[in-house]
């Protein structure tokens, strides 16, 4: 596949997932930005991925820890490794999305890659370059963390 | 209720919310994201040129002290660089403000000639592990001690001697990103057939083995 084609036909669906996970559109559209441009540099390596698309939205959600942590340095703030808070933009808001953007980043990885990507626990484990059964525990955690925050969740659970 | 109907209810909640999102499109023209490659690239080379002039410069210092007959680049990438050497040793250089892709470093190693399981985010050991790390590495800036915190701005070298691999042993290698911002490695020996990994960074130093953590970031 050329990367023209990788990037017509990836990249809204990119975009999308990291929105999910950032919150803020231009944001958003900036990592995914810069996480394809990498890729077209390591094309020639990353056309044999089974999975470039994981590739390039693990590459902007790694950019945006970044990006916050040295915001974090500049503004002198303590605190421990969280997502981006969502920005006031309006665009996306709710519990469900609150609760994504507090977990861990690797559970939040894990969530995204498994879940909204539809990765297996292989191809999500080699990505991450941790063990599959790493893969699953961090999935668990990130469901309970989920469940528990959004009561509504365990009541549909609860119907089914 | 059990985990897979725990999870479907995440999944099919977050595939909802991303449903929400598909009038969201990503405006960026592919002319935009190849010339923000190019400029990547450019920068990376840059990068690189830097690098080959300390590696060079390093090497010769290196041969100078330890009377290496001579070197060649092997593998050179942003974030670390291999150099063979007459005498069968392999050194690699270590760039700490970039991440590891550790898949890769781990094949490059092995076309060297060492067995080496490394992993980013985990790291795997053997209990008991086999003995002779010190005869199997060597490092820059020295190891003082089974923890040793490497100063900033300093990339670390590691010094391979393949020839000195127990029979059946590998040597792992994990690296690990703390939210600090700091990197942490552990190089330990471990039983080829039986080891195991953890995604918990060691808090200090593994047995018989070394751990070293850098500020560079």
């Amino acid at each position: 596949m050329e990367f023209a084609e990788f990037y017509e036909s990836a990249r809204d669906d990119c975009l999308q997932v990291v929105l999910l996970n950032v919150g803020d559109r231009q944001l958003a559209e900036d990592l995914v930005a810069e996480a394809f441009a990498k890729a077209w540099v390591s094309w020639r390596k990353l056309r044999n991925y089974q999975a470039p698309r994981a590739w390039v939205v693990r590459a902007a959600l790694n950019a945006n820890v970044s990006r916050w942590r040295r915001h974090r340095r500049e503004v002198g703030l303590d605190g421990h490794d969280q997502a981006v808070p969502a920005a006031d933009s309006g665009v996306l808001s709710g519990e469900l999305l609150a609760a994504l953007r507090g977990l861990p980043l690797r559970q939040r990885e894990v969530v995204t890659l498994r879940l909204l990507l539809d990765l297996d626990t292989e191809t999500t484990a080699r990505l991450l370059g941790i063990a599959p059964g790493t893969v699953g525990v961090h999935l668990h955690r990130a469901a309970e963390t989920l469940r528990s925050a959004l009561p509504h969740l365990a009541d549909q659970e609860a119907r089914q | 209720m059990n985990d897979d109907s725990a999870l479907g209810t995440v999944r099919d909640s977050l595939t909802a919310a991303k449903g929400t999102l598909s009038e969201a499109h990503m405006n960026t023209p592919l002319a935009a994201i190849v010339q923000r490659g190019r400029a990547a690239r450019r920068r990376r080379r840059l990068i690189g040129l830097t690098g080959t002039a300390v590696v060079a410069a390093s090497a010769a210092v290196v041969a100078g002290l330890t009377g290496f007959s001579g070197s060649a680049p092997g593998v050179q990438t942003a974030a670390f660089t291999l150099v063979s050497h007459a005498n069968r040793t392999v050194t690699l250089t270590i760039n700490p403000t970039e991440l590891v892709d550790a898949a890769a470093l781990q094949n490059d190693l092995k076309q060297y000639g060492i067995a080496a399981i490394v992993t980013s985010g985990s790291f795997c050991s053997s209990v008991p592990a086999p003995v002779g790390i010190s005869q199997v590495v060597s490092f820059y800036p020295k190891a003082t001690g089974p923890f040793t915190k490497i100063p900033r701005g300093v990339r670390p070298t590691i010094t391979f001697n393949p020839a000195a691999m127990p029979a059946g042993a590998e040597l792992s290698f994990g690296i690990f990103q703390h939210s600090s911002g700091e990197q942490q490695a552990d190089f330990v020996l471990v039983d080829s057939s039986s080891y195991s990994c953890s995604s918990t960074p060691p808090q200090g130093p593994p047995a018989s083995g070394v751990q070293f953590q850098d500020g560079s970031r």
